[in-house]
């Protein structure tokens, strides 16, 4: 009896619990709004258009999530190093913005499962002379301050002892424009974005494709808020089997969308 | 309240963000430096508009205006990238030093000419009449009284470009905000790097105020207060 | 679909825009800071020790510390507190305060500056303390320091292009909208110094007019 009764209690506590705590879901909801982070450097996914408002392949994916939940969306520009800082604080309900989903990360934030994929390569000032991945060695190379690739290049870098020079820039668009003036040999960035900046200035060569793994990119929400993490893992599911991810990549970086899953294991 | 303070991993990068703070005092106390040359150099200048001075003087007026009336982040920048698209490479260092130097340069030429301006001319004339040379008026007349009346607004210029010395993480310079930004990118902990690099710069400002006090109190004493 | 594009006349628009927002967020923070700055002032020259070792003492801090890294502390710190502000109210807070406590030094040693003989002088024809506050230490005191209050404000005016850093569009962070989609640093760079000389430099010269005529 006494057994049940507890029991009973229990099941009272964790109902009236988890009615009480809202998650984000309810959240967003309720407020009407979707404040979605977004990287607005990072042509063709994130950008400026040319009057002035943010456009990309995130920013259309911010306002799709937004659709699904019948709310509006509310973008928030963030540079690399702002956005996990911003789901940490609360400040954005999720980030949608080409975050790779390193262990290290998933300590701070949690991640959904990838919704693009990347290659990290490199863009080469066109008197550099850089080849190869090892001719970089000894050169001043640049990534944005808090990505993965600065993270990585120090890892091999290190392995090269003192021979090596990094710049770390705020935003992605200074490590561009950083090697087109020439202040710096190259620039460590993803390979759909290297393609159009190496078309567009003539100073800038596409560099090589960096030794380092394939760069799965996540959306990033409040790692205990699983609840959360569920609704934006079936919307990527959604995306994709509904052939609206194969339409934004056509329609932002062209060609094939690459295939999101991870040969011989589960996610 | 739905955060947890990481305080542990800011504890154990302490020793790197004091050394790091030592490049801000350095970067900073440079800047001070070529500022009170550069500074007084445009004092002069602008008090001179005759003859063969007279574009040195407007160039001297421009550069102060510039300095005084633009945002400092946007002559930071501008000694980035701004030169940068002239084919002119500063590093970080370098950029944040030009940029300071610029600035403190326009705003102590402004307290130099205040303060050359408040001594009568008549006591230069004076000690010239008394036999001295020109250089020696100038340095036992004239350089102590400026130096007594500027000695304040000095010590503020220092304070000042300690404090905004930490521009310098916008240009990927790691100084003491750049270090803390840099370490924060890795664990995304901004909030505790940055309240305990607030605290350094505290203690460094009241380090420097302290010194400028002990220091004015030993050159001006028997002269009264500064 | 154009990812870069060449500068436009509309985007001329876009800048002016963004520098009515840098002159709003620094008229909020200039008269809310200047109120109670004076309000603070007055307080600290009154108190004594007690006062500057208290209240003082705190506002100190804000001047002790770069205002970027107030900025970004107190923009990191309002959401764990659970109130989340976004960059304007933030970034106006943190001017606001950053005002205030330059304000208050100032206004303090304007009143201190007003000698008690003068003061002692116009309570002994028989006005009242606020009469003498009114008439006597507030016109002598404002000549003494209109020049550093002057000083702070147009400091808060080119301070606020930090907002930037919150990702509130301002000035600043317009212009860099703008050098990410044209890549032209170094024009873009000169119309916003124009931008930001055009609105500190009149204010400056109509300060150190007013000045002048006072001087007479």
């Amino acid at each position: 009896m006494l057994k049940k009764l507890l029991a009973a209690c229990a099941a009272i506590t964790i109902s009236t619990s988890t009615l009480v705590t809202a998650d984000t879901l309810d959240e967003v909801v309720n407020r009407g709004t979707l404040r979605c982070a977004v990287v607005l450097d990072f042509p063709p996914i994130g950008f400026w258009n040319e009057r002035n408002e943010p456009a990309g392949f995130d920013v259309e994916y911010c306002k799709d999530l937004a659709n699904s939940l019948n709310v509006k969306v509310e973008l928030i520009p963030a540079t690399w190093s702002e956005r996990l800082p911003l789901i940490v604080t609360r400040r954005a309900d999720v980030v949608i913005g080409s975050t790779s989903d390193s262990l290290e990360r998933a300590q701070t934030v949690g991640f959904t499962i990838p919704y693009a994929v990347f290659v990290s390569q490199a863009i080469v000032h066109k008197d550099s002379g850089i080849e190869t991945f090892e001719d970089m060695k000894g050169k001043t190379v640049a990534a944005g301050l808090g990505t993965v690739q600065e993270q990585w290049y120090e890892a091999y870098a290190n392995e090269w002892g003192s021979d090596w020079k990094y710049q770390g820039y705020q935003s992605e668009n200074e490590v561009f424009l950083a090697v087109q003036q020439g202040r710096v040999a190259a620039g460590m960035t993803g390979n759909i974005v290297a393609g159009p900046i190496a078309r567009q200035y003539s100073n800038i060569e596409l560099g090589p494709v960096l030794p380092f793994t394939a760069d799965y990119v996540s959306m990033a929400a409040p790692r205990k808020d699983v609840s959360w993490l569920n609704y934006l893992n079936l919307f990527i599911h959604q995306q994709v089997r509904t052939g609206r991810y194969q339409e934004l990549w056509e329609e932002f970086v062209g060609g094939e969308a690459p295939d999101l899953r991870t040969p011989g294991v589960y996610y | 309240m739905d955060y947890n303070f990481h305080w542990q991993p800011v504890f154990r990068r302490l020793p790197e963000l004091l050394l790091a703070a030592l490049d801000t005092l350095q970067v900073a106390v440079l800047a001070i430096i070529l500022g009170i040359i550069l500074g007084l150099l445009l004092a002069v200048l602008k008090m001179n508009a005759t003859g063969k001075l007279k574009p040195l003087n407007w160039f001297a007026r421009s550069w102060i205006e510039l300095a005084r009336n633009t945002p400092v982040l946007l002559q930071l920048f501008f000694f980035g990238f701004g030169l940068g698209a002239l084919g002119l490479h500063l590093s970080p260092f370098m950029i944040v030093l030009a940029a300071l130097t610029f600035n403190c340069a326009g705003y102590l030429a402004e307290n130099f000419r205040g303060g050359l301006q408040s001594i009568p001319e008549t006591q230069l004339r004076a000690a010239r009449s008394l036999g001295m040379s020109a250089p020696k008026a100038y340095y036992y007349i004239l350089f102590p009284q400026v130096l007594r009346n500027v000695w304040h607004p000095l010590t503020n210029q220092i304070v000042w470009a300690v404090l905004m010395s930490s521009l310098g993480m916008l240009v990927g310079y790691q100084e003491l905000a750049g270090s803390a930004q840099y370490f924060a990118s890795r664990t995304y902990r901004i909030f505790e790097y940055f309240a305990v690099v607030a605290v350094i710069y505290y203690i460094l400002v009241k380090l420097i105020l302290a010194l400028s006090r002990l220091v004015a109190w030993r050159i001006f004493r028997g002269q009264g207060g500064v | 679909m154009e990812m870069f594009s060449a500068l436009r006349p509309q985007d001329l628009w876009f800048l002016a825009e963004a520098a009515g927002k840098t002159l709003w967020i620094s008229t909020l923070a200039i008269s809310s800071g200047t109120l109670l700055g004076i309000l603070f002032g007055w307080v600290l020259s009154v108190s004594g020790r007690l006062g500057s070792m208290t209240l003082g003492a705190v506002l100190d801090v804000f001047r002790s510390i770069p205002l970027i890294i107030q900025l970004v502390l107190f923009y990191n710190l309002f959401p764990i507190i659970g109130i989340p502000l976004d960059p304007f109210t933030a970034g106006t807070i943190v001017l606001s305060i950053y005002t205030l406590s330059l304000v208050s030094n100032v206004v303090r040693s304007g009143i201190e500056s007003v000698s008690q003989d003068l003061r002692r002088a116009s309570r002994s024809l028989g006005m009242s303390y606020w009469q003498d506050m009114r008439h006597i230490v507030w016109p002598v005191g404002l000549r003494a320091v209109f020049p550093a209050w002057v000083g702070v404000a147009l400091s808060v005016l080119k301070d606020s292009a930090l907002v930037s850093v919150l990702g509130y569009v301002e000035l600043l962070r317009a212009s860099q909208i703008l050098i990410t989609r044209t890549q032209e640093p170094l024009i873009i760079m000169a119309i916003v110094g124009l931008f930001y000389f055009f609105l500190s430099y009149p204010i400056a010269r109509a300060a150190s007019m007013v000045e002048k005529r006072w001087q007479q």
